[in-house]
């Protein structure tokens, strides 16, 4: 059975015109990308507006990546970008709420209801602040990859762990019924 | 009330949003299976100089007859003659070719890539 190609092959490959190879990568990582997007979007066209332009970016500037970085890093930073740069225009034109680098003040609070274990952790993530929410979603896409998501998001890592730690103390406490102070 | 644990492992667990369909073929369409232009820069360029150049002749013909028009001929290429006689433009265009031909080593014939993306630049990568 062969092995799957690594991310930095494919790249090299995209980069001397197997298009196939940037193929595979899109296949790879449009669904995470997706996701990151719809997580910070809140939107499934301004998502899927986000996603292709992430990978369009990606595509034509294939040649800045380094190699031995990590391709799922690089293209979420470009998309966590676009996607900043969306939610800049929207608060221009509606006053809307910024992510984290310039949002301190915590998000909305739903209530969490009752419905099956994915649906209700679900539920919490979005009553999460927006810092904090993105924070979760880079944990959920990359793991306890801290250095990656401190790049992803352009913050010192300490920060990225002091975050993720708030949010999942306030996790914690929505899945566990309570009320939530910050 | 859930460990850090098991809310780390429900986190991790959770499944990723459906995307819409058809994002994939649009995002393939758009980047890797775009289908190549018709022409490239240079044909097009060099198109345009072509074209350029028999509208003039055209112009020519029409306003100054067969007469004005073999006589910005002889003209052009007396002056093409004299240039390419003198040794120091010869020089000159030695060292433009040569210089051109140095920097099509480094960047090949791909094209000039974007600058990174101000993440990347922050970051350093």
């Amino acid at each position: 059975m062969r092995a799957e190609p690594e991310d930095g092959e494919l790249v090299a490959r995209t980069l001397r015109g197997d298009s196939e190879a940037f193929a595979t990568l899109v296949e790879r990582y449009d669904r995470a990308v997706y996701h990151l997007s719809y997580r910070t979007l809140h939107d499934v066209e301004e998502a899927r507006d986000a996603t292709q332009e992430a990978f369009f970016k990606a595509f034509r500037s294939l040649r800045t990546f380094k190699p031995g970085s990590k391709f799922s890093t690089w293209i979420f930073a470009i998309a966590y970008h676009a996607c900043c740069d969306r939610l800049n225009r929207r608060k221009r034109y509606a006053g809307d709420e910024l992510p984290d680098r310039a949002d301190p003040a915590p998000g909305p609070e739903h209530q969490v209801i009752a419905l099956d274990e994915a649906s209700r952790l679900r539920a919490a993530i979005e009553a999460l602040p927006e810092k904090y929410r993105t924070v979760v979603t880079l944990f959920h896409l990359q793991g306890r990859q801290y250095d990656e998501i401190a790049t992803v998001l352009g913050l010192p890592m300490g920060t990225v762990k002091t975050h993720l730690f708030r949010a999942k103390e306030q996790l914690r406490r929505l899945l566990g019924g309570m009320e939530v102070t910050e | 009330m859930m460990s850090m644990d098991e809310l780390e492992r429900a986190i991790c667990d959770l499944p990723l949003e459906e995307p819409p369909a058809g994002m994939r073929a649009s995002i393939l369409l758009a980047t890797a299976y775009r289908p190549a232009p018709a022409f490239s820069f240079l044909d097009l360029a060099a198109l345009g100089a072509m074209g350029a150049i028999a509208l003039w002749m055209v112009v020519l013909l029409v306003l100054g007859g067969g007469s004005l028009f073999v006589h910005t001929l002889e003209t052009i290429g007396a002056t093409l003659s004299r240039a390419l006689s003198n040794g120091a433009t010869l020089a000159w265009l030695a060292a433009g070719g040569a210089t051109a031909l140095w920097l099509t080593l480094f960047t090949g014939s791909q094209p000039i890539a974007l600058a990174p993306h101000r993440s990347e630049r922050r970051t350093g990568r």
